[in-house]
C-alpha cells in the first residue's frame, strides 16, 4: 500500500515528528509522536498508531467474548473474561425481570467452570463489566476445546472480513468461536481440533509477519489436515 | 493444591475431555500416565552459594541455594550438625501467590521437602560436628520458587538434592579445642540421593507429575521419596480424597521405578554418574 | 584496604574507569507472569515479574481513577555471602519504595482505573548496583506485560574510588569506595526518576559522576530496546504490506 510507513517500536520510542492524528497506543509531546507499547507502528493517511503485541484485554461494549463462570451469588454470576476486570452476569438478565432467588435456581443455568459465549453489555471507567447471554449464538458452551491467545492478536486470527477464520475452518473441518478477549473455542472432530490448535499457535506467533496467510495455508496443507 | 488464596477453576469442557482421555490411558498434554515432563537441571549458577541448582519440570521452575555457617548443636544431638530447609513460594511464581505469611499449602510443601532430605539421611550430620556440644556446621538450604505449573514437591526435592550433592564447603581443622578454617574446599558428607515421586489420583487413574490443571482436578495426591537402596524414606498423602490399599501399593512400585529413573537422570545431569 | 585502581588505571576486575560490567538481558522468561525479564550485571542475577493490570486485593486499596502500582524488591537467602533472613529487611523496603517511585512516572496509570500492577524483583545473586539492574529489568517486564508506558526506565550508578570517578560500581568497589550515585532516567523524556547518593563528592565530581551515569544508562537503554525487538520480532524486517486485517476499533 503506498504512503504507509511501518516500524517496530518499544514504549517511549519516537515514531514520527510532526502533526498527525493520534491513533491507538501512541501519545504526543510537543509535535513528537511516541509509542506506549511494544508493537508495529503504522503511519498512514495522516494518522499514527501502534498495533501492540502484548497486553491485557480491556472490555468494550458489544464485544463478543468467551467467559468462564468462577463463582456466583444470589444475584449474579462472576465471569472470568481474561481481563483486568472480573465481569458479572446478572441473574435478572438470564431469568427475566421477575427473577427471585427464592424460586429460581442459578445452578440450573450455569455452574462454576461453565464456559459461556457472551456480549459485553455495559462497561466504563467507573464500574465492572456486565455481560449478557441473550442473543443468537450466545449462552452455554458445552463442547469443544478452549485455547487462549493474546487478545491483541485476535484481529489477525479473524482476518479481513473473517478471511483467516474461513481458511482455518475449511482446512480443519472445525468451527471456531473467537472471543475478542483472546479465548477461543474450537469444535469439531479430534484430529481437526489438534490441527486447528496448531494453526492458532502459528498465527499467534507470527501475527506481526506479512506472509501469514501463505504460512497458514502451508501448515493446513500438510498431512493431518481434515 | 492451591498455593494461594483462590482455588483454580478448570473449565467444565476441559474436565470432560480430561476424564475421556484418562479413561483411555492418555493425558490432555499427550503424556503417558507415568511420564514426567522434561526435567532440566543446572547447577553452580549462584557463585556466592556453596552449592546451587535451578531445576525445572515442564514449566515449573525453582532455584535452591546452600549456605554453610558455624552454629551450636541442639542439646539432644550434641554431636550432629544442623540442617535447615526453607522454601519460599515467591510472589513472582504465580498470580495466586502474594507476599506475606506462607499459606498452609506452602508450609506443608516446605515440611515435606525437609523430611525427604532429613529422613533419607542424605547428609551425614555427624561429620558436620566440629566440637561436640559446642561447634557444628549448620547447612541451610533455601529454595526460591520462580514459576508454578504443578508438582512443586518433586521440582523442589530435585533442586535440593542437586544443590547439596554439588556443594563445596571449606574444610575445617580441629586441634586442641580450636577450629581452624583451611583453604581446602570439600564436598558435603553425602550418603545417598533421595528422590521424591509425586502421584495424583483423578477418578480411578493414577498419574505421575501432575501439572497445574491436573492438580486442580485431582482427588488425592501422594508423594513418596526413596533413597538409592530403594528404601522409602518420606511420604505425604494430600487432598480430601483417598486411595485404595491396592492404589497405595501401585504407587509404591511407581515411586521406586520412576524414582530410580529420575535419580539416574539427576546424577547424569550433575556429573555424579 | 584493597587497591581499587592500579597504576595502569584499571580496576579490580580489570575494567577502565568508564566501563560497564558485562551484562545480559532477557525478556519473557516466566510463564505465569504477565511480563517478565532477567538481568545479569556483573554478578547480579535478578528476575523481574509483573502481574497486572489485575483486580485489586485487598479491595479497599482500589483507586477510582487510576491503577495502583506496587513494587517488591526481595533478596533470596542465598544471594549474598552470609545467608540473609528471608523476611524483608528495612533496606529492601526502602529500595522497594524508591523503585516504585522511579517506575511510576513512566506508566500511564490513568488508563487502568480500579486495577493494580505488581512489580516483583527477586535478587537471586547480589552484586553492587542491584537496585539499578533490578530497575532496568523491571522496565522490560512492564513493556513485556503490554502496559501503556510513556517511556522505558533505565538505571546505572557512577561512583568515586580514591578520587577517581568511575562507572557502575561492583560489590567491593561499593563497600570500599568513597561514594555511590545510582541514577535512573526515562531516556526519551529526559527525566531523572531515581537518584541517590551515598558518600562525599565535590560539586564538580558530582557533575562528572552524574554525566557518566547517564552515559551508562544510554548503553543499557540500547540493549533494552534490542532485547525487546529481538524477542517480539526476531530478525524480521517490518512488513511493507498491510498487517492488521481484522475489524478495527
Amino acid at each position: 500500500m503506498p504512503g504507509v510507513t511501518r516500524k517496530y517500536v518499544v514504549p517511549g520510542e519516537l515514531i514520527v515528528d510532526g502533526k498527525y492524528r493520534l491513533g491507538a497506543n501512541v501519545y504526543a509531546n510537543q509535535d513528537k509522536v511516541y509509542s506506549t507499547r511494544v508493537g508495529l507502528a503504522e503511519i498512514s493517511r495522516g494518522e499514527v498508531r501502534v498495533i501492540p503485541l502484548s497486553g491485557v484485554y480491556i472490555p468494550r461494549v458489544d464485544d463478543f467474548v468467551i467467559g468462564k463462570i468462577t463463582d456466583y451469588s444470589a444475584f449474579a454470576w462472576e465471569v472470568d473474561i481474561a481481563s483486568c476486570f472480573l465481569a458479572f452476569l446478572p441473574a435478572q438478565s438470564v431469568f427475566g425481570r421477575d427473577y427471585s432467588p427464592a424460586q429460581d435456581s442459578m445452578l440450573d443455568r450455569f455452574k462454576v467452570g461453565d464456559l459461556i459465549a457472551a456480549k459485553i453489555a455495559a462497561f466504563d471507567r467507573t464500574r465492572d463489566p456486565l455481560v449478557s447471554v441473550s442473543g443468537p449464538g450466545l449462552g452455554l458452551i458445552n463442547k469443544g476445546e478452549i485455547v487462549k491467545i493474546m487478545s491483541t492478536k485476535v484481529p489477525r486470527l479473524i482476518g479481513k472480513k473473517g478471511s483467516m477464520i474461513k481458511t482455518v475452518e475449511a482446512g480443519t473441518g472445525c468451527r471456531l468461536s473467537i472471543g475478542q478477549n483472546g479465548l477461543i473455542v474450537v469444535m469439531g472432530p479430534p484430529e481437526g481440533i489438534a490441527k486447528a490448535l496448531e494453526t492458532i499457535r502459528l498465527i499467534e506467533q507470527e501475527a506481526h509477519t506479512a506472509d501469514l496467510t501463505q504460512k497458514v495455508e502451508a501448515l493446513l496443507a500438510e498431512s493431518g489436515g481434515a | 493444591m492451591a498455593i494461594g488464596k483462590k482455588p483454580i477453576v478448570v473449565e467444565q469442557i476441559r474436565k470432560t475431555r480430561m476424564a475421556e482421555f484418562l479413561s483411555k490411558g492418555r493425558r490432555l498434554s499427550g503424556r503417558g500416565l507415568l511420564d514426567y515432563r522434561p526435567i532440566k537441571i543446572e547447577t553452580g549458577l549462584i557463585e556466592k552459594a556453596s552449592g546451587s541448582a535451578k531445576v525445572s519440570i515442564g514449566n515449573t521452575q525453582v532455584i535452591a541455594g546452600v549456605k554453610v555457617e558455624m552454629g551450636t548443636p541442639f542439646p539432644d544431638t550434641p554431636d550432629q550438625g544442623l540442617l535447615i530447609v526453607n522454601t519460599e513460594v515467591l510472589p513472582i511464581s504465580s498470580r495466586n501467590a502474594e507476599p506475606g505469611p506462607p499459606s498452609e499449602d506452602a508450609i506443608e510443601l516446605a515440611r515435606v521437602v525437609d523430611r525427604g532430605i532429613r529422613e533419607s539421611k542424605m547428609i551425614d550430620l555427624k561429620k558436620l560436628c566440629l566440637l561436640p556440644g559446642k561447634k557444628v556446621l549448620a547447612v541451610f538450604i533455601d529454595v526460591s520458587v520462580l514459576d508454578i505449573d504443578g508438582n512443586l514437591f518433586d521440582t523442589i526435592s530435585y533442586a535440593c538434592t542437586a544443590a547439596l550433592a554439588t556443594a563445596k564447603i571449606r574444610k575445617y581443622d580441629v586441634a586442641n579445642e580450636e577450629v581452624k578454617a583451611t583453604e581446602e574446599m570439600v564436598p558435603l558428607p553425602i550418603r545417598t540421593t533421595p528422590i521424591s515421586v509425586t502421584m495424583a489420583r483423578i477418578e480411578d487413574v493414577l498419574i505421575v507429575d501432575p501439572d497445574l490443571e491436573e492438580e486442580a482436578l485431582m482427588d488425592a495426591r501422594l508423594t513418596l521419596a526413596s533413597d538409592h537402596d530403594d528404601n522409602i524414606c518420606a511420604g505425604q498423602k494430600g487432598c480430601p480424597g483417598g486411595f485404595t490399599v491396592e492404589q497405595i501399593m501401585q504407587a509404591r512400585d511407581t515411586a521406586l521405578v520412576k524414582g530410580k529413573e529420575n535419580r539416574d537422570l539427576l546424577k547424569r545431569e550433575i556429573g555424579l554418574a | 584496604m584493597t587497591t581499587l585502581i592500579n597504576e595502569q588505571g584499571l580496576r579490580v576486575d580489570g575494567r577502565r574507569f568508564d566501563q560497564l560490567r558485562p551484562f545480559k538481558l532477557e525478556v519473557g522468561v516466566l510463564r505465569n507472569a504477565d511480563g517478565s525479564a532477567y538481568i545479569e550485571m556483573g554478578k547480579n542475577k535478578i528476575m523481574a515479574a509483573v502481574y497486572g493490570p489485575k483486580e485489586v486485593h485487598p479491595k479497599h486499596q482500589t483507586l477510582p481513577d487510576r491503577c495502583l502500582l506496587r513494587c517488591r524488591y526481595h533478596m533470596s537467602p542465598f544471594s549474598v555471602d552470609t545467608r540473609k533472613n528471608p523476611a524483608p529487611s528495612r533496606r529492601e523496603i526502602e529500595i522497594s519504595k524508591i523503585l516504585r517511585e522511579a517506575l511510576e512516572p513512566a506508566l500511564i496509570l490513568g488508563d487502568y482505573p480500579r486495577t493494580a500492577i505488581d512489580v516483583y524483583l527477586e535478587v537471586l545473586q547480589s552484586d553492587g548496583g542491584s537496585r539499578c539492574a533490578g530497575l532496568t529489568a523491571a522496565a522490560l517486564a512492564l513493556a513485556d506485560a503490554g502496559i501503556n508506558m510513556r517511556d522505558l526506565v533505565v538505571a546505572c550508578a557512577a561512583g568515586k574510588l580514591g578520587g577517581q570517578i568511575v562507572l557502575d560500581l561492583s560489590d567491593v568497589e561499593d563497600k570500599e569506595g568513597d561514594a555511590d550515585l545510582p541514577v535512573a532516567i526515562m531516556p526519551n523524556l529526559n527525566q531523572v526518576t531515581l537518584l541517590q547518593l551515598d558518600g562525599m563528592m565535590t560539586g564538580e565530581e558530582f557533575k562528572t559522576a552524574f554525566e557518566m551515569a547517564l552515559q551508562g544508562c544510554k548503553t543499557l537503554y540500547d540493549a533494552q530496546k534490542a532485547t525487546l525487538i529481538s524477542k517480539y520480532f526476531g530478525k524480521a524486517e517490518p512488513p511493507q504490506q498491510e498487517v492488521q486485517e481484522g475489524p478495527e476499533e
